[in-house]
Parts: structure tokens; C-alpha cells; sequence
């Protein structure tokens, strides 16, 4: 399998987060990884965020797929010693999403704590 | 109980702790071998250039200071990870491990090296030991978890 083909720019998200920031389409536990290391950094290349989450090319490329298609994820294709690589960042729209589903999380588990 | 449709607590805490999961994966694997060593020698670097007197220290320091910037560049290119300004993806706690006690020894050093016989090289190799060793153990942490 290869990394997904889709370019930028990104359509516009999909209506997949609740009013209180919880977002079915972060919530499944690849994309959260995904997610959570591409808030950090600016853009990851496909083969390290292979690497870092210790996950198969093509479930890698599946998860991306969706968030790709919600308009969570650009994607840039640059190439790096001849050989083309693929670099992936968080939309804005992703990034909030994200955050907000982050702290959705926080609530329900600070919530039901109490 | 409070939930989000049938997400419930112990499955928000796990969501939670893979995202904990992630972010130290990001902070620290995937380094090339040479990143740590070579930091913590230009960081030795730079301490040296502050036991050189006058208008040389901070002649010294600029090529210094340009070799720590491509250093960290090559670095995240050979991760693959770009971190432009996003700040990182290592906690606050994380940075002081793994400064803090380098930015000491360079005080400490620069200090000592006016008001007593220190020798400025023997910061420099502390200060190389010090951030080359903490920042090897910290990637190695994370390899093996």
C-alpha cells in the first residue's frame, strides 16, 4: 500500500464533532494517535509517523484517508534524495477539532470523577 | 454516570493516555544517533566562547550558534518531523531536565571562569556529558516504552 493520494487544499470539514467539542471521527483510537502527533509538530513525514505510532502502511494510510476526506489533513509531496516523500499536517480546521475533542475527553473523565 | 453517547470515563482516559502516548513518542524518539552527542558538543561550544575575552567571545559564538541551528535541522529532517513554531511537542517539566542543567553549567562557568581559576573547557565537557547523556537517556526511555 502507499500513502493516500489526495492533495491539498483540504474540503471543507466534515460535520462530525458535537457542540461540545467530542469528534467521532478523532475519537477512534489511530486517528487520536495521528492527531496527537501532528498537533505537535508542524508537518511529519508518512514513513516517521509510521515509525513513531508503530502502526502498518496501509492502516496508516486508511486513517489518513478519513481525516484527509474531513478536511482534518493536508498532505504535500516533496522530494528528499530522490525519492518522493509525503508530509502531513493538521488543517486548522483538524487542529481544533482535535483540541476540542482533547478536551471533551478531559471533561468527561474530570465529570464523572466527581 | 456522565458520558458522550457510550464513551465513558475509562474509555476517555484511555483516549487520554494514548494522545500522553503520542506526544512523548513525538518528543523523543526517532533521533538520529549523532543529534545528541553533536548538540551537546556545539552547546559546550558556546559555553566555551563565554570563558573568551572581549569582542572574540562573541565572534566565536555566531558560527557556534549557526552550527546548533543546522544541526537541529538536519536533525528533523532525518526524523522527518518538522517542528517549525509550534513549540515542540516535549512537556515544560521535559525541557527543564533537559536544559536546565546545561544553561546552569553555562552560567555557573561564565561566572567562575571571572572570579576564580576555572578553566572554561572543563564547563564545555561537563556541559557535553551533561545534555549528550540526559537527552540519550530520554530518547532510550521512550524507545522502550
Amino acid at each position: 500500500m502507499t500513502p493516500p493520494h489526495r492533495t491539498a487544499p483540504a474540503p471543507q470539514p466534515a460535520a462530525t464533532a458535537a457542540e461540545d467539542g467530542f469528534d467521532d471521527l478523532i475519537h477512534a483510537p489511530v486517528r487520536l494517535r495521528v492527531c496527537a502527533a501532528l498537533d505537535t509538530a508542524r508537518e511529519i513525514e508518512f514513513g516517521a509517523l509510521l515509525t513513531l505510532l508503530d502502526i502498518s502502511k496501509s492502516a496508516l494510510s486508511k486513517h489518513l484517508s478519513a481525516l484527509a476526506d474531513a478536511g482534518y489533513v493536508t498532505q504535500r509531496r516533496a522530494v528528499r534524495d530522490t525519492r518522493q516523500r509525503v508530509w502531513l499536517r493538521l488543517t486548522p480546521a483538524g487542529r481544533s477539532a482535535y483540541r476540542g475533542h482533547v478536551a471533551a475527553l478531559h471533561r468527561i473523565v474530570g465529570r464523572t470523577g466527581t | 454516570m456522565e458520558t458522550y453517547g457510550s464513551v465513558g470515563r475509562d474509555e476517555a482516559s484511555a483516549a487520554l493516555a494514548s494522545v500522553r502516548d503520542s506526544r512523548r513518542r513525538m518528543a523523543w524518539r526517532g533521533y538520529p544517533g549523532w543529534y545528541w552527542p553533536a548538540t551537546g558538543a556545539t552547546l559546550g561550544a558556546l559555553s566555551y566562547t563565554t570563558g573568551v575575552p572581549g569582542w572574540a567571545a562573541l565572534a566565536a559564538s555566531v558560527p557556534v550558534a549557526a552550527a546548533l541551528v543546522i544541526i537541529t535541522l538536519a536533525a528533523g529532517r532525518a526524523r522527518g518531523v518538522c517542528e517549525g513554531w509550534t513549540g515542540g511537542a516535549a512537556r515544560q517539566r521535559e525541557r527543564i531536565v533537559l536544559y536546565g542543567p546545561a544553561a546552569l553549567v553555562i552560567l555557573a562557568g561564565a561566572a567562575a571562569s571571572k572570579f576564580a581559576s576555572w578553566p572554561p573547557i572543563a564547563a564545555a565537557v561537563l556541559l557535553f556529558v551533561l545534555f549528550a547523556g540526559t537527552g540519550l537517556a530520554l530518547s532510550a526511555r521512550a524507545a522502550r516504552q
